[in-house]
């Protein structure tokens, strides 16, 4: 019977209530990139700590649907959401706010690529993709997948299924871009920093793949806080946070967005995310 | 053939019960293959591959940050989760006999560590509990099974020598196990292997294994950092008799306690939240009397399923099937192939060596990059995924089967010579290495889901959709079909077998 207590213990353990913890926690993912990614996150942290005057801490995690998990169950306070999943995120934990955007994402946007053999040349109008093999990147990237998808059905009028030979999700915008290149699938959605980085990189073989589109432009990433944060962290916490995220200014912090800047977002920016996803059949 | 010196001395010229197996097999896989999507298409993946191969060549071992944490972690992670599999896995071995127990087994066994991963995240965070959980779970069923197969083939009759009024526990231990013991131990080394194979497999989902840093890698065609974290988790696999000596289990099992990663308290409120809320399909949300169900619920709760049905587990179950079926007889063929190369009965020492050591990269590659390297070889259909499945699982069968041919007794007029391999060896071997691959047919079936991320139609890619649109309803209902099917095959499996002594090769 000297076991019983110890039984009582772990199952009223099991059953404790939340507590803030009193480290401020956050997350991010950068759309290109990943190498090294505590090392230079933990660097954000820093400045983060210095500017809050509390502890805080970067947890890294693998795909939006983790960071939304997280952000869900309190693992983290804030994080450094794609499009999609800031809607997605907000919508689970209501109250919760986009306080700051980069620069870059007030006006993102994603370039579909082709690989030579199609003889698909660029083009301000909406190519003619009908029978092509199609791939997103993620399944839950905005610029990879959602808008994409968006273009597709609103031009075209139908599901992509519908329109493409086969439909791939190369789970990443770097394998997309390898992928198209060696023309496992012919045509590819792709995040335009991603993009623009591998070029500038020499990573691409311009003979081989090349932009045929560019979508018109539509809000990415954002930071979101959590509901409740003034009330765990301190009154005037959100604010303090809002103020130290648009003040960052040091170019290595970011660089591991990468961003040139940070501005000021709110929820509303993120409405036409929003409806796009309900058009599409991602959100109920 | 080979296996009429098996069966077909009492009925001469009838097809044994082998062949007729065998025949069966290729004739079912050529028609899932028929049925599946194949198409080759000619790529241009040469400068790609070239890259791949200058980064296994070149490897940059400093390019990984926490590297020996990760390593560490992938090492504390299996111990724990096979430890912790063994625990509740074990007794059930017992009264494994019982249909329901089976039954539930091979539900738990169905679902891929990284579904169970992305279910209890849900309920534990991000915390080693999710890790750990998601490899003890399907591990103990696995342990339920093989141990009640391996200890029911004990010889029953020494219990009739131990004295009268023996009591149950020490006739059960004293007159079965310890004749099995040693087998016991080896299945339990091995799937110590599997464990650290899935524990880095984990990473992809964000545990803090050597998978979360060898995914991005790659993905990120980071080549030279992807060889080195390649290169590492083979030694670390290929080296397991070296570091993994019984006497430094305790040593191990203590580190891997005292340095797990922190742990988040368990919030009771996640918990509830998930089985009041998350798992209802959209409509019962909000639902809290039975009077609220009315006829407009219902009927919406029905056209979700039947859209589910529809649209997701059919096409899903079909392909899956379509796939391991294919896969399957793939791996048998690459077996039979691959057998004779690599045995020490008719091979030289050095050409033995350098087989094995093929092997073992290929069994400790995960098939995710196998089959995306094949996939920039033969374009994006089914194939690349049943290549990969067929050259991994062909590996780790000629490495359970080799353990044991090497230790076969031929007799005196052997020589080196394929058909005296075929005479004398092969019969021997063969219903260990078909009962081994029926085995295997519930782990393909199940790693079939991990191509569900490359794009591939699965059963697993549904399931992972309904993940990333946080549809946590319908990916319960998909897991639920998964389970169905493997308890169906499961069943299917134990009758084919039925009646066949077949020597487990501690599989």
């Amino acid at each position: 019977m000297k076991t019983l207590p110890y039984i009582g213990a772990l199952c009223l353990s099991l059953f404790a209530s939340s507590v803030y913890s009193a480290t401020f926690t956050f997350t991010a993912i950068p759309d290109e990139n990943e190498s090294q990614l505590r090392t230079r996150f933990d660097k954000v942290a820093v400045y983060l700590e210095k500017e809050l005057g509390v502890e805080v801490k970067y947890v890294p995690v693998k795909s939006y649907s983790a960071a939304v998990t997280a952000f869900r169950n309190n693992q983290v306070q804030l994080a450094w959401f794609g499009g999609l999943s800031g809607v997605q995120a907000r919508r689970l934990v209501p109250g919760s706010e986009a306080i700051a955007q980069g620069y870059e994402d007030q006006f993102f946007k994603s370039y579909f690529i082709a690989h030579h053999s199609t003889g698909l040349e660029p083009s301000a109008n909406f190519p003619a993709l009908k029978g092509q093999t199609f791939t997103f990147g993620s399944k839950d990237s905005t610029s990879g997948r959602l808008m994409p998808q968006f273009f597709i059905e609103r031009n075209l009028g139908k599901k992509p299924e519908e329109v493409f030979k086969r439909v791939g999700f190369s789970g990443d915008h770097s394998r997309t871009i390898t992928q198209v290149q060696a023309g496992v699938y012919q045509v590819g959605a792709v995040n335009y920093k991603v993009w623009e980085t591998a070029l500038a990189d020499g990573k691409i073989d311009t003979t081989k793949v090349k932009v045929i589109w560019e979508s018109p432009v539509y809000p990415d990433y954002q930071w979101t806080v959590r509901a409740g944060v003034d009330a765990g962290f301190g009154a005037g916490f959100k604010a303090k946070l809002t103020a130290a995220l648009l003040n960052m200014k040091d170019a290595d912090l970011l660089a591991s967005f990468p961003r040139q800047s940070f501005v000021s977002a709110e929820n509303s920016d993120y409405e036409p995310i929003e409806n796009v996803a309900k058009t599409i059949g991602m959100l109920d | 053939m080979f296996a009429k010196t098996v069966v077909s001395k009492a009925v001469p010229y009838a097809l044994g019960y082998w062949q007729k197996m065998t025949i069966g097999l290729w004739l079912l896989a050529c028609g899932c293959f028929m049925l599946a999507d194949t198409e080759v298409i000619a790529l241009e993946p040469w400068s790609e591959l070239g890259h791949m191969l200058l980064g296994v060549l070149q490897p940059d071992f400093f390019a990984t940050e926490y590297l020996l944490e990760a390593l560490w972690q992938t090492v504390s992670f299996a111990l724990l989760g096979v430890c912790a599999g063994l625990l509740w896995g074990a007794p059930l071995a017992l009264v494994y006999h019982k249909p329901w127990v089976a039954a539930f087994c091979a539900f738990i066994r169905a679902i891929h560590e990284i579904f169970w991963a992305l279910l209890f995240l849900q309920l534990f965070g991000l915390s080693p509990v999710t890790g750990i959980l998601a490899i003890a779970l399907p591990f103990g069923a696995t342990f339920a099974r093989v141990f009640h197969d391996i200890i029911s083939l004990a010889p029953a009759d020494t219990g009739q020598n131990l004295p009268a009024g023996t009591d149950m526990l020490s006739r059960y231990v004293f007159g079965r196990i310890v004749h099995v013991s040693g087998q016991l131990q080896a299945y339990i080394r091995y799937r110590f292997e599997c464990a650290l194979r899935s524990s880095a497999v984990l990473g992809f989902v964000g545990m803090p294994t050597l998978g979360f840093y060898l995914e991005s890698a790659f993905k990120q065609g980071q080549y030279h950092q992807g060889g080195a974290l390649l290169i590492l988790f083979v030694l670390l696999i290929g080296s397991i008799s070296y570091w993994c000596r019984a006497r430094l289990l305790p040593l191990y099992l203590l580190l891997a306690l005292v340095f797990l990663p922190e742990l988040p308290a368990i919030d009771g409120h996640l918990i509830w939240r998930f089985l009041s809320q998350d798992i209802w399909p959209p409509m019962l949300q909000g639902v809290s009397h039975l009077e609220q169900l009315d006829l407009q619920r219902l009927n919406a709760l029905g056209s979700w399923l039947f859209t589910l049905l529809e649209k997701q587990a059919l096409p899903g179950i079909f392909a899956t099937l379509i796939l391991a079926l294919v896969a399957l007889a793939m791996t048998h063929v690459l077996t039979l192939l691959w057998l004779p190369l690599v045995s020490r009965k008719l091979r030289g020492k050095w050409t033995v060596f350098g087989g094995k050591a093929m092997l073992l990269v290929l069994r400790s590659l995960p098939e995710y990059l196998l089959a995306f390297v094949l996939m920039l070889l033969l374009g994006p259909s089914m194939l690349p995924a049943m290549l990969a499945l067929a050259l991994h699982n062909a590996a780790l069968l000629i490495f359970l089967t080799t353990r044991q041919s090497d230790k076969l007794v031929v007799s005196a007029q052997f020589s080196p010579k394929l058909d005296n391999y075929f005479y004398e060896i092969l019969p021997r071997l063969y219903p260990g290495v078909m009962a081994l691959l029926f085995y295997r047919f519930e782990v393909i079936l199940r790693e079939t889901a991990i191509f569900g991320m490359l794009g591939i139609a699965t059963l697993g890619f549904y399931i992972d959709s309904q993940f990333v649109e946080i549809r946590f309803a319908g990916a319960l209902v998909l897991m639920c079909f998964t389970a169905m099917m493997n308890i169906g095959v499961d069943a299917l499996g134990r009758k084919i077998l039925k009646g066949q002594k077949v020597p487990l090769l501690g599989c």
